[in-house]
């Protein structure tokens, strides 16, 4: 399943909730959606749901056009959303059963599908619980379970993590990972980019209903801070002489005291921080330690966008 | 459906399944407060009537032989006003909180199609109100052994109460679809309410008659039938216009929402003429073929304003099916997505109910033409050709207002929605209504003489003139207007007719997508 998003533009009065944006994702893969609130990512995720209609461009889920074929496009999309089930008065089983008679399912087949998805969610046990008196993370799951029941190949999920306490943000990592091993193509918008940067094959980043970049994690790291970052530790108390060496030292920027380590901006390959390391014991600097700071998804986000929202 | 298609439906009965909407609906409601409240309520006020009036009757010394009668006049009051007003209610809201814009229920966006959610919806309304006369049943069963009442009539009053709140329940649905925000919905339930109380109010007052003439000694005259028949028909016509409004309200833009609304329109408008006529030649008397012509053209004017509210563009799934045959498709174009042709359909349909209403009255005007049926009561005089010379003169006022507005719209702003083109329509129709009087009223120079004078172009000036001579200027005043007005959109129309042509087969693109 390949779903493509196409100029997609969406526009509430004179707000421009999403400004021409195109990306694309797979099955087998889980692609982040961040960006600041406001910043057009519910929206597109409710236009691929088919819940809105754009004002502009379309979404593509194997060639099947939502605008143009939303019914056709349902059946393959799943839409978890931000909002938590309103219906209070019917039980978790009741509920998930209804969604699976509105997809089709019938007879043994929905009885079949209704319980491995409980099973699945770990909501088997509260099955007869009224949604009303389930707490946000149960709710989250009977949410998950009601998009998953008729085994959707696209998945969307609206903040799933939002909410969550530990054990369970864990446990919906975990179950997301084995949806994209069972095949779907999942799209993930959470404020919590350390997770993301865990699970997620590819990211999107959007701001101001435009977006700011898009590619793999590994590309997108790559591409918004190309120079990484060392810190050295040496067993002497004093940098000092260190400091000096490394402003001498090729590929090497803006060498810096940090607490006791000295961090300096790199843009050489990995033979020729090699080189530099080989270098500094040469010279005899006792080094204990001598390692790259990963820039991730947090400190991306933090650089390219500016919290605007329209 | 085919012949093979229907065999395999009815083949796979084991497998027949309820409406998943009604299933839930049913869930929700069986445990719902309000429901429940409601019910006992309706249950209590049943049971403090019957008191009233066993411990009223308990202080009279003669047996009130009709006694049966009143008790059943009382509770058929209280099961008209409970379930007209409560139980469209209780849809309606709900409806209406399932479809807020930001928030929508998701039911909405499942692979349900939206005929079987709105016919899931109207069933679960059915079913509360079988729930709702259930409960009452018994009680007026029981009104029976204490005479005053006899049996056909208790389950012919309930028949027709039923079936006049499981219509006024799909009109409930039917507001709540519309795409209005919050205060206007309100706005709408509080006008519907009104509405219930007075349909309440007359059903009631009709079944008291009923009672009094007693349905066991009416049910061997053909005029009994008739009536019953007739209001049947007006129930399911009314149940079934609502139903496909509603169906196509929630169905997605790029369907032919056009398609099921302007066919079930049409062989409405059909049923009821050919009643209608039916009736006038049984009875040759115009009054029957006037109230079809007057309401028809009621309804053409709330169509009138849907259509010039569509959208230019075909979608490609709507042009997927255009047909290619050239007949086929000049058929489709009427009863398609589109304004054109969504104008043309009305003006065949107006103008064949406006002749056909004018044929029959000079029909009458010459009864030799009814022969072999006796002799003939003419009830039609000069007034009703008067009223007929100026139903036609609002017919062409409005479709000059409709096309302005559709020409006003395209050539000042064409990048809002089509549906600024029947607000355009009211506010010119309104504006030319009340500017005079407003010019008047700042020149102090308003009077009644100055409404009932000639004001050409104002539409309601045509009934409020008390001088007829004035009816031919309005007459050249809506024809050269509307004239105009198709002159001004004559090049739309014709880029419209020609956009109504399918897809070319050999492109790729256009071809109806496949899953998986």
């Amino acid at each position: 399943m390949k779903v493509q998003v196409k100029n997609l533009r969406k526009h509430f009065g004179k707000t421009v909730a999403v400004d021409n944006i195109s990306f694309s994702f797979d099955s087998g893969h889980i692609f982040g959606f961040v960006g600041p609130n406001g910043a057009g990512k519910t929206t597109t995720m409710r236009i691929i749901s088919t819940i809105e209609e754009p004002t502009g461009g379309d979404v593509l889920l194997n060639g099947i056009s939502v605008c143009e074929e939303p019914e056709l496009a349902r059946r393959a999309v799943g839409y978890v959303p931000d909002t938590l089930p309103a219906h209070g008065d019917i039980t978790v089983h009741e509920y998930l059963d209804f969604f699976a008679r509105a997809y089709g399912l019938r007879g043994r087949q929905r009885t079949r599908s209704v319980e491995a998805i409980e099973e699945f969610t770990n909501v088997a046990g509260i099955r007869d619980k009224h949604l009303r008196a389930l707490s946000k993370g149960m709710k989250q799951r009977v949410s998950l379970g009601r998009a998953l029941v008729y085994d959707p190949d696209v998945l969307v999920l609206d903040e799933p993590a939002a909410g969550l306490d530990p054990r369970a943000r864990v446990e919906l990592r975990e179950l997301l990972t084995v949806l994209a091993e069972r095949k779907k193509a999942i799209l993930i918008s959470s404020h919590i980019l350390t997770e993301l940067t865990e699970i997620c094959n590819g990211v999107v980043i959007i701001e101001r209903g435009k977006i700011l970049e898009t590619g793999t994690i590994e590309d997108v790291l790559r591409k918004s801070s190309p120079r990484r970052t060392v810190a050295v530790r040496v067993l002497d108390t004093q940098n000092a002489p260190l400091l000096k060496e490394l402003l001498q030292t090729p590929f090497v920027e803006n060498p810096r005291d940090v607490a006791n380590e000295v961090h300096f901006e790199f843009a050489g390959d990995e033979a020729a921080a090699c080189d530099v390391l080989g270098g500094l014991i040469a010279k005899r600097f006792r080094v204990i330690e001598f390692r790259q700071t990963k820039a991730n998804l947090e400190d991306i986000f933090m650089n390219v966008t500016k919290g605007g929202v329209q | 459906m085919n012949v093979a298609g229907i065999k395999t439906h009815f083949a796979g009965w084991r497998d027949w399944e309820l409406n998943p909407i009604v299933v839930k609906e049913l869930r929700q409601a069986v445990r719902s407060r309000a429901v429940t409240i409601m019910l006992l309520l309706f249950l209590a006020g049943l049971f403090i009537t019957s008191l009233g009036f066993l411990i009223s009757q308990s202080f009279e010394v003669d047996a009130n032989l009709r006694l049966g009668g009143s008790m059943f006049s009382a509770f058929a009051g209280v099961l008209a006003f409970c379930s007209l007003l409560f139980i469209p209610l209780y849809l309606g809201i709900r409806v209406a909180v399932e479809r807020q814009t930001f928030n929508q229920d998701l039911l909405y966006v499942s692979t349900l199609s939206p005929a079987r959610i709105i016919f899931g919806k109207f069933l679960c309304g059915a079913y509360v109100t079988g729930l709702f006369f259930s409960a009452c049943m018994p009680f007026m069963a029981f009104t029976n052994l204490l005479r005053g009442v006899d049996l056909p009539t208790v389950f012919f009053i309930l028949a027709y109460l039923y079936l006049a709140v499981c219509a006024v329940n799909q009109g409930a649905i039917f507001l709540a679809c519309l795409p209005a925000s919050l205060p206007v919905k309100i706005l709408f339930a509080i006008i519907g309410l009104g509405f219930c109380v007075s349909l309440a109010g007359s059903l009631v007052g009709y079944s008291f008659l009923m009672m009094e003439e007693g349905v066991g000694a009416m049910m061997s005259h053909s005029t009994f039938w008739n009536n019953a028949m007739t209001f049947l028909a007006i129930i399911a016509a009314v149940t079934g216009l609502f139903f496909v409004l509603s169906v196509a309200l929630i169905a997605p833009p790029s369907a032919n929402r056009a398609l099921p609304v302007r066919l079930y329109f049409t062989g409405a408008w059909l049923v009821t003429g050919l009643i209608a006529l039916s009736w006038y030649w049984w009875q040759p008397v115009s009054p029957y073929v006037s109230v079809w012509e007057f309401l028809s053209f009621i309804l053409f004017l709330f169509a009138l304003l849907v259509v010039i509210s569509n959208a230019d563009q075909f979608s490609l799934r709507v042009r997927r099916t255009i047909p290619a045959n050239r007949f086929k498709r000049a058929f489709a174009f009427l009863f398609y997505n589109g304004a054109a042709g969504g104008l043309v359909w009305l003006v065949l349909l107006a103008l064949t109910t406006y002749f056909i209403t004018y044929a029959v009255l000079q029909a009458e005007l010459h009864p030799v033409h009814h022969t072999g049926r006796g002799a003939v009561v003419t009830t039609v005089d000069q007034s009703d050709l008067e009223f007929q010379y100026k139903l036609g003169i609002v017919l062409l006022y409005t479709f000059a207002y409709a096309l302005t507005a559709l020409f006003l719209h395209r050539r000042f702003w064409p990048q809002r929605p089509a549906k600024l083109s029947s607000l355009i329509a009211i506010i010119l129709a309104a504006a030319w209504a009340l500017m005079p009087g407003l010019i008047l009223f700042f020149a102090n120079k308003l009077s009644w003489q100055s409404i009932e004078g000639e004001q050409l172009g104002n539409v309601f000036n045509v009934f409020s003139m008390r001088d007829a001579s004035s009816l031919p200027p309005h007459l050249l005043f809506a024809s050269a207007w509307l004239a105009l007005a198709v002159l001004l959109n004559l090049r739309w129309f014709f880029r419209q007719v020609k956009n109504f042509a399918p897809l070319l087969p050999a492109d790729p693109e256009n071809q109806p997508p496949v899953i998986g």
